[in-house]
């Protein structure tokens, strides 16, 4: 079938197991298949007496998962180009770390002979993993460490060579362990949520090498190529993916959700942004495009190579930014200047930080600041007022290196705002920061913000897409009725496609039944849309499970209290508020569980076995 | 007649170098189309509306004030100074 490759850093061993068939069947690979692995070391944590309450998520203890799915590196499977990262613990939350990204590392990954990597225990030093043509050695990273992601990247891919290799690393901030600290790989790609970059910084693994040339079987090579020719034709003519997200990118986003009054501004103060023109994906491409990229194994190529030609913020070349970081950089932090926001991520891609949690806890300083919450010595000189953009940058810089007020910054948005006596300025649920939609005007994603379980995420079940884009089909987003069912089936969706793994935005054009298709052709097993779906639910509810044994259920599945108490102030979603108790009773209905735990009558029904 | 703001997004914009422009009429949306196309040129008819089925195209997302017209109830009746946003399919993520 496949094959594991179990790295202990402490006792610097390395071990290969099979993946077993039937796990694959229940949980598919990706993120199913790392949540059941997850879900396997919790249990003998606890035969050995330790809590999972007690894992440090920046101990040895911790366990990291990279993984890849059935339809990763098969050439003709839609945007595959892909790989999940799964961490028992994120030291910014305390619940599961969990994140995902495009680029060529998970191909690769593949192709090098592996598909997943469970990383435990730590080194005493500086280590990179190689995985080259079947065989794999941990090697010194001495000489590497202290150096950006992007010189990382190209040190490696030179020293190891090869048609096809690809280099996953943490930058200086998840070296020196900032909590929002992310993995990259490919020079710009990031599996950016949740902190795994400091996760990988506490065990002294600065970058994993794969290069490869192995091909990735498909079970059934006829019917896969008919129904992958019907699939990447529906990519093509689709306008979204056919027309939208090739020429302007996910930053398009900024002016729909400003004009529908969603586009959190100031700290999410409000919801509309008076200058959101000025750092609108319109004007980036106007201003800093250069061209477009593409991820592995993708006909959509969303990304976006942009450079600043001139002034304090130049840059040669970069990749992005993306709708979500214009928003946290820019519109959070109420800075309009879009050269300063494409440096800011810029930075934050070569120094290894999650653009969302960076940018939406300077906004909380900011606001923090202004209030009058923060003495000015813990500032440093760090002007953080809303709209400064030098600030901005700066802080960015700080946070990764930890000095000066980025000490306080590395912490994150919740743990900053209760140092200085504000936690509910911290837009932020079970610790993770929100992206870039408030939930007083597209109310749908304010359920899945507050029961996703990695915490405040958009892509966990992705609302927006019926609720403002009409995908597919339009649901008022002003309306608290009915949105669990959309929040449950898009979450459980989600699952299925971090654990084939490919890119969500093919679910702009694809569909459950497209997917099973897919899928079965690949392994040679017969999945129906049902099955599918039950698969994702399976996955999400054991991903829960784990989270319950940290103690987190219905009382952490709740938002910031301004978006239950404030109402918005201005704009077509003015007076409103999310209604969340109405939307999770529902939902919690909808998935059998009671106060946020899943009840042992759906877990039987989806053979869970505990 | 009123007066309305009608503002273009994304390739709408690029296709009719046009952000925004202002256009007198009857209150209805199918008259504030056509006389926008007056000045846009005869093809933005077409670009937003199905004359086949007599109703706005179903991929465009028009929004009155920052409400999509999908989600109001009633025939749309357009007041002076209302603001027309109009994009073409997209999203992002």
């Amino acid at each position: 079938m496949g094959k594991i490759l179990r790295v202990n850093l402490t006792a610097k061993s390395l071990k290969v197991e099979s993946t077993s068939e039937e796990v694959a069947r229940k949980y598919l690979g990706g993120k199913g298949y790392a949540v059941y692995l997850l879900y396997k070391h919790l249990k003998d944590y606890e035969k050995a007496g330790i809590s999972p309450k007690d894992i440090n998520a920046l101990g040895p203890e911790n366990v990291l998962i990279f993984a890849t799915g059935p339809g990763t590196g098969v050439p003709g499977f839609p945007s595959n180009g892909r790989y999940h990262v799964m961490a028992l613990k994120s030291p910014l939350t305390g619940s599961i770390g969990s994140a995902n990204s495009g680029g060529e590392f998970g191909p690769f990954l593949k192709f090098s002979g592996f598909d997943i990597i469970v990383i435990e225990g730590a080194s005493k030093t500086p280590v990179y993993l190689a995985v080259v043509n079947g065989e794999a050695e941990l090697r010194d990273a001495g000489n590497l460490w202290g150096k950006n992601v992007f010189d990382t990247c190209r040190i490696l891919r030179d020293k190891v060579g090869g048609k096809n290799t690809s280099v996953a690393c943490i930058g200086p901030a998840g070296e020196n362990m900032a909590y929002m600290a992310c993995i990259m790989n490919d020079e710009h790609r990031a599996a950016g949520r949740t902190g795994l970059g400091a996760v990988m910084g506490s065990k002294k693994l600065k970058a994993i090498v794969v290069s490869g040339e192995e091909k990735v079987p498909v079970a059934n090579p006829q019917r896969f190529s008919e129904v992958s020719k019907r699939c990447l034709d529906a990519l093509k003519n689709n306008p979204v993916t056919g027309v939208g997200l090739p020429t302007y990118g996910t930053a398009i986003l900024i002016n729909i959700i400003n004009t529908a009054g969603g586009l959190p501004y100031r700290n999410w103060q409000t919801g509309v942004n008076p200058d959101a023109e000025k750092i609108s994906g319109e004007t980036l491409a106007e201003t800093y495009l250069i061209s477009r990229r593409a991820c592995w194994g993708c006909p959509i190529a969303c990304g976006r190579v942009t450079s600043v030609k001139s002034g304090p913020f130049q840059i040669l070349a970069s990749e992005g930014p993306e709708y979500e970081s214009v928003w946290a950089l820019g519109s959070s932090t109420a800075v309009k200047d879009l050269d300063a926001v494409v440096k800011a991520n810029h930075f934050c891609d070569e120094l290894g930080l999650d653009p969302i949690s960076m940018g939406s806890t300077i906004a909380a300083a900011m606001e923090l600041n202004e209030r009058g919450y923060i003495p000015q010595e813990d500032l440093q000189g760090l002007d953080l007022r809303f709209g400064n953009a030098a600030a901005l940058v700066e802080a960015v810089w700080r946070t990764a290196y930890r000095v000066g007020f980025g000490k306080y910054l590395a912490l994150g948005s919740k743990k900053l705002c209760e140092i200085y006596g504000h936690p509910e300025l911290s837009m932020s649920v079970k610790g993770l920061e929100m992206p870039a939609y408030d939930p007083r005007a597209i109310k749908g994603i304010g359920l899945n913000y507050a029961t996703a379980n990695r915490g405040g995420c958009h892509v966990t079940g992705y609302t927006v897409s019926p609720e403002v884009l009409g995908i597919p089909e339009k649901i008022d987003p002003l309306k608290a009725e009915g949105k669990a069912k959309w929040v449950k089936i898009f979450q459980d969706f989600t699952c299925v496609v971090n654990s084939t793994v490919n890119c969500l935005f093919t679910t702009f054009a694809l569909g459950a039944k497209d997917y099973a298709e897919l899928l079965s052709a690949v392994t040679g097993w017969d999945l129906t849309e049902d099955e599918i779906l039950k698969i994702g639910e399976r996955i999400y509810n054991l991903e829960r499970v784990i989270i319950n044994k940290y103690g987190f259920d219905g009382k952490d599945d709740t938002l910031p209290r301004r978006l239950l108490e404030e109402p918005m102030p201005e704009g077509p979603a003015k007076g409103q508020v999310t209604e969340l108790e109405k939307m999770k009773e529902e939902y919690y209905k909808l998935r059998g569980w009671v106060n946020g735990v899943p009840t042992k009558e759906k877990l039987a029904e989806l053979e869970i076995e505990l | 007649m009123v007066s309305v703001k009608i503002m273009l997004f994304a390739t709408l914009r690029s296709k009719y170098k046009t952000r925004e422009l202002t256009v007198a009429c009857n209150g209805t949306l199918l008259n504030m189309i056509e006389n926008a196309s007056k000045i846009l040129g005869p093809e933005f008819v077409d670009d937003v509306y199905d004359k086949k089925r007599g109703k706005i195209r179903d991929d465009m997302i028009i929004m009155v004030n920052g409400r999509n017209i999908k989600d109001l109830e009633g025939e749309i009746t357009l007041k002076d100074n209302d603001v027309i946003a109009i994009f073409p399919p997209l999203a992002g993520g």
